[in-house]
């Protein structure tokens, strides 16, 4: 599954450090979701989204 | 729909891997003294000692499994996916690879005897594998 989560935190000048501390988990989860090796969980996927003020659908692209 | 992590929560994991990480310890040290014990620091033919040494490696070890089941809640979705997986191939390694010696030394293909001790020292391996191969799957 795609998603904008790098251009999003690119766009508030945050490092992936900065994100995984805002939404309680580590770099390499952010690393991953980025780079699309792994796919959140729902709460993950909320926590995200909210985060950047955004909808899920906003965020992740479904990519079928 | 709440996330349990929302606050603290790599704090928390953080926490609950260095209890898991003691208790780890514990455990080794427990086993190390139930092995080395007998002979090294109380005559072998004092049984109680050694069957306290044993009650208390199995006491830590209800322990450690309580704090490693503590640790899989406490960190992160990706992170337990790595010991999911890393999990997953050591009990499969370990059911496949455990019936196939039995089979094998059932119909008596197997002419030396497999110290035990091998068992669990080779499901080690193979999980300390699988969670290396995992973590630089995602890195």
């Amino acid at each position: 599954m795609k998603n904008r989560i790098s251009q999003l935190r690119v766009e508030r000048a945050w490092t992936q450090a900065d994100l995984a501390q805002r939404v309680s988990v580590s770099r390499q989860t952010i690393n991953a979701l980025e780079t699309g090796k792994f796919d959140p969980s729902l709460p993950l996927a909320f926590r995200i989204a909210r985060l950047f003020n955004r909808t899920i659908e906003e965020v992740f692209l479904d990519d079928q | 729909m709440q996330a349990r992590q929302e606050t603290g929560g790599y704090r928390d994991s953080n926490r609950a891997t260095f209890r898991f990480f003691l208790w780890t310890l514990a455990w080794l040290l427990t086993l190390a003294l139930a092995r080395f014990g007998p002979g090294l620091l109380w005559d072998e033919q004092q049984e109680v000692a050694s069957w306290v040494a044993v009650a208390a490696n199995l006491v830590v070890g209800i322990g450690w499994i309580v704090a490693f089941a503590r640790y899989l809640k406490a960190i992160d979705e990706l992170q337990r996916k790595i010991q999911q997986d890393a999990l997953l191939v050591t009990l499969g390694v370990a059911w496949v690879g455990g019936f196939g010696y039995v089979v094998a030394d059932h119909a008596e293909l197997v002419t030396g005897d497999i110290n035990i001790a091998v068992f669990p020292v080779l499901m080690s391996v193979v999980y300390l594998v699988a969670f290396v191969f995992g973590y630089f799957r995602y890195r």
